[in-house]
């Protein structure tokens, strides 16, 4: 079904009522999981995601021979100076419209779990645990567009509530062009954080920038665009990322501020800044 | 037979130390809770908007399971015999693997290459025995026709989100067991053979189970409860640690009767309890048997006893002869008395399963 | 698992150094490619592909079979890579490595998705019958840069490829042999490329373009951009490392547009070359194959 986007033009709505610039309800929490080192769940819109970190910890036994099952930040693992990242990533069946079979090893979760890894290996501080794993594994429950940004957030968030060093947030955001690449208009608008519907009918990108700064860790394009549009796509993406920054923060924040209130954490040196807000 | 692979690293010493207090009457379990008692749970359901049903349960302990049921209209093979061709697929995923899927028909299994997920051997074993206790009633087929030509295909996603702490067959279970009360499937507007075509409207689609009007499921889906016996003890929902030092470890699938629709028999039910019917029972291999054993003092050479040269011939006797307050794995299977204890146990009125059930009752049951 | 020997810490040190003063190893300057090779083999489809030491193989091959259930109007295209021994030790037979899988799913994404091939006119029958169009790609020789090899390789190999020539009549489809008629080219819509940038230096602020082995062994992150000479983007995948700035990127991208109309004109200008060789026999003259977009 194609996606109506004359109508874009009149209102300047888009499909779900949003404006161009607008962000899509986000939800997140942080230590969902009693069990784990650390652990979320985000939503943005209906893209849900739940991740699981456990460690830094010994490298266990590398299970699964399949090539790539955990892949790994650098390519070496038990002699290497840095703390291996290994992400693996399980799609439930029932995450999309139509329920599919999970493949395994299929390429397209095989290159999500290597941009992951090697994304959040830029930002965590992983020579301070030489010869050790940190595995990330993440859960997607539902899928609406946005699913590699979505990915990427729940995975900042459990590394954050595992306290593993990091440099900063590494956030992501979705951003597209209001006509395809056939239309061959100079006015196409830039859109921010695609649902699905969009995903599939108009061009988009993935970015990921590192917290505040407009260095670009990640970006992913996987449709064809008129390369004169790359620049307002961008300028969106990296745009987005810094309100989704300021969103995760509060949740680390609110997170950190209930537990001090709880007295789960004791009041330390460390978290003074939590009360900053 | 499958084994339980997560092996809790207990010494010897602690494992006889736990053995016996798990022998006494009443036993002392690590975490003090009485030989029948659940752990404390959280669940939820009706948490994916995506799915036809889905529930989540969270165990105290921090374990959690998210389960999803999709349905989909097939066609019906022909030539079937009158029996009707119901799919139902179960998909362990877990950890960090991936789902594995058993198929339920006849018994062609799918996926079964050695694929492991994370610590959690026996996927496909797992899953088996979830399958085979919501078939064995006959119940749940019938639910799935439509018509002569058409049947739902009904696809349980089950997701182990957190690392496996304990045996995960009693949460997989009762969050399955949840995810299908929560599970409706949309209203049938066709008549008779024709192609079937459905209500839009969410809101009449009826339940898988059906429900009475305030809301009480008037049939269930069966659960499957870990049991254990050490010596005597019968013990409900073990720990990992718990396992270590079972003598037989069980798993037991109950059902309710569903022979009663009336409302006169909701009432009965009420106040009698419930009708439990055993649907299938399954041993599971307890890791207690591959511990390794204690050396009493007075063969251990540390404690003065005589370095023997022939170690062989008294290494295999002190094997064979318990020394109180020593380790040993327990040997050769378990006391048929024991056995009809542990399933009497567990289908008694007001028993555990019971127990269970009422629980999962008071869970709110949103879809 | 085997894997591939790391440079030395000196070795590492040394080039790191090298390239912050602005010097490549092999004297290139940062947006300089390798001499870009490219023959043609006697079959038609076959391109042999040289990127300094890197050299990759490419074969196009068509057979007629059933499409897709859900796809009853479109061909199939596939492009199957494969890295054996012989490019590196560290590659095995019949166990994806991580080069392997994103190598493949950039070619996948670049050629493929961006529908560079036109997958409708490989349909035959509705529903029945259509044309298999698949690439297989081998690399010969690792020296860094397979993307782009692997890439240009592809896509050269399909623009030579020609297939038998087809008609049906009363639902009785005949395959010509080339002696009966000439074989026809492929429905082409557009050719992209990939251009891949090597990012170096504690911020990613030295990017290069076309790195060798030694060179990707010791970047911090990798940008692979795939465009057509017309300007559009058809794929861009920087997977993870190092943040690299996005205005950077946006510089990275017009110079890559810039290589790839490079690299355009060069595959034209071989094919044609090409032709005009294979047309000496005195073959028809009709044969001109060239698509004009």
């Amino acid at each position: 079904m194609p996606l109506d986007t004359s109508a874009y033009g009149l209102a300047l709505l888009r499909v779900d009522g949003r404006r161009w610039n607008e962000l899509r309800r986000m939800h997140a929490q942080i230590r969902t999981q009693a069990a784990a080192d650390g652990s979320s769940y985000l939503e943005m819109g209906h893209t849900k995601v739940m991740c699981v970190v456990t460690g830094p910890s010994e490298p266990g036994p590398r299970r699964g021979g399949l090539g790539g099952t955990a892949s790994g930040g650098g390519a070496s693992s038990a002699q290497s100076k840095d703390a291996e990242v290994a992400v693996s990533i399980v799609v439930a069946g029932f995450s999309s419209v139509d329920r599919k079979r999970p493949g395994r090893g299929d390429k397209r979760i095989l290159e999500l779990q290597s941009t992951i890894s090697s994304a959040l290996a830029a930002s965590l501080h992983t020579h301070l645990f030489p010869h050790s794993t940190i595995s990330i594994s993440l859960h997607v429950l539902s899928q609406d567009g946005s699913l590699l940004a979505a990915l990427i957030n729940a995975a900042t968030l459990a590394c954050v509530d595992a306290g593993i060093p990091m440099t900063d947030y590494v956030v992501a955001c979705t951003a597209g062009s209001t006509s395809t690449y056939a239309a061959n208009d100079e006015a196409a608008d830039p859109l921010l954080d695609l649902n699905h519907q969009e995903e599939q009918e108009l061009p988009g990108l993935t970015v990921a920038t590192l917290g505040q700064t407009d260095r670009v860790a990640v970006l992913v394009c996987e449709s064809r665009v008129q390369v004169s549009r790359l620049e307002g796509m961008l300028a969106v993406g990296v745009d987005g990322c810094k309100q989704v920054r300021e969103i995760l923060d509060r949740v680390v924040r609110d997170k950190g501020h209930r537990m001090l209130l709880e007295g789960t954490v004791e009041r330390g040196a460390g978290l003074d800044d939590m009360e900053v807000d | 037979m499958a084994s339980t692979t997560q092996h809790a690293l207990l010494s010897p010493a602690e494992l006889a130390y736990l053995h016996a207090s798990l022998s006494l009457t009443p036993p002392i379990r690590p975490d003090g809770r009485s030989a029948t008692q659940f752990r404390p749970l959280a669940a939820e359901t009706g948490i994916l908007p995506g799915t036809n049903g889905s529930a989540r349960i969270c165990f105290a302990d921090g374990t959690e399971a998210i389960v999803g049921v999709k349905a989909e209209v097939e066609r019906t093979r022909r030539g079937d015999g009158g029996r009707e061709d119901d799919g139902g697929e179960l998909g362990g995923g877990g950890g960090g693997g991936g789902g594995l899927g058993s198929r339920l028909e006849g018994d062609f299994v799918e996926g079964l290459e050695g694929d492991f997920v994370e610590g959690l051997e026996g996927t496909v074993f797992l899953g088996a025995m979830l399958a085979e206790a919501l078939l064995a009633s006959g119940e749940f087929a019938k639910k799935l026709w439509i018509n002569r030509r058409f049947h739902w295909k009904l696809y349980l996603d089950i997701l182990l989100i957190s690392p496996p702490l304990s045996y995960p067959l009693p949460l997989l279970s009762l969050t399955t067991h949840l995810a299908l009360l929560a599970t409706r499937l949309p209203r049938l507007k066709s008549e008779g053979d024709e192609d079937p075509f459905f209500d839009d409207d969410w809101a009449a689609a009826p339940y898988l189970y059906t429900r009475t009007k305030d809301g009480k499921a008037t049939s269930r889906p069966p659960v499957s409860l870990l049991v254990m016996a050490v010596g005597n003890n019968i013990i409900f929902d073990p720990s990992k640690e718990e396992l270590a030092v079972a003598d037989v470890a069980l798993a037991v699938s109950v059902g309710e009767e569903t022979t009663k629709t009336d409302e006169e028999v909701d009432e009965s039910s009420s106040s009698l309890g419930r009708n439990l019917r055993l649907l299938s029972v399954r041993t599971i291999d307890p890791p207690s048997r591959l511990t390794p054993p204690g050396v009493p003092n007075a063969t251990n050479s540390a404690y003065g006893a005589a370095a023997t040269t022939q170690k062989q011939p008294e290494a295999r006797a002190a094997e064979s002869e318990a020394v109180e307050g020593v380790w040993k794995a327990p040997r050769g299977g378990a006391k048929a008395l024991v056995m009809a204890a542990l399933v009497q146990k567990s289908l008694v009125r007001g028993g555990v399963a019971d127990e269970v059930l009422d629980a999962l009752d008071a869970v709110d049951l949103v879809a | 698992m085997p894997r591939e020997a790391e440079p030395s810490l000196n070795e590492k040190q040394f080039l790191l150094q090298a390239i912050q003063e602005n010097l490549r190893l092999d004297g290139r300057e940062p947006d300089q490619y390798r001499p870009l090779g490219l023959t043609f083999g006697d079959e038609h489809g076959v391109a042999d592909v040289t990127l300094g030491k890197t050299r990759v193989l490419a074969r196009a091959s068509a057979e007629v079979t059933v499409p897709y259930a859900d796809r009853p109007l479109d061909g199939v295209f596939t492009i199957a890579t494969e890295l054996s021994p012989m490019a590196s030790p560290a590659f095995e037979v019949n166990r994806p490595t991580e080069t392997e899988v994103l190598l493949s799913r950039l070619l996948e994404k670049t050629v493929r998705r961006s529908g560079a091939l036109d997958t409708e006119s490989l349909c035959l029958v509705a529903g029945q019958k259509c044309w298999s169009v698949r690439v297989d790609v081998h690399v010969l020789s690792h020296d860094g840069n397979l993307i782009d090899a692997s890439c240009f390789a592809v896509v050269a190999a399909l623009r030579h490829f020609r297939k038998p020539d087809t008609s049906i009549e009363g639902g009785v489809l005949t395959v010509y042999t080339p002696a009966e008629r000439e074989p026809v080219p492929l429905g082409w819509l557009h050719s992209p490329f990939c251009v891949t940038w090597s990012y170096f230096g504690d911020e990613g602020e030295t990017a290069l373009l076309d790195a060798t082995r030694a060179e990707e062994q010791v970047r911090v992150g990798s940008c692979t951009i795939s465009l057509n000479r017309h300007g559009e983007i058809c794929q861009i995948a920087k997977l993870g490392g190092t943040p690299v700035d996005a205005l950077m990127l946006l510089q990275c991208t017009s110079i890559a547009l810039a290589k790839v109309k490079e690299i355009s004109s060069l595959l034209d200008r071989k094919l044609d070359e090409d032709t005009k060789q294979r047309n000496k026999g005195g073959r028809a003259a009709e044969l001109t194959a060239e698509n004009d977009r």
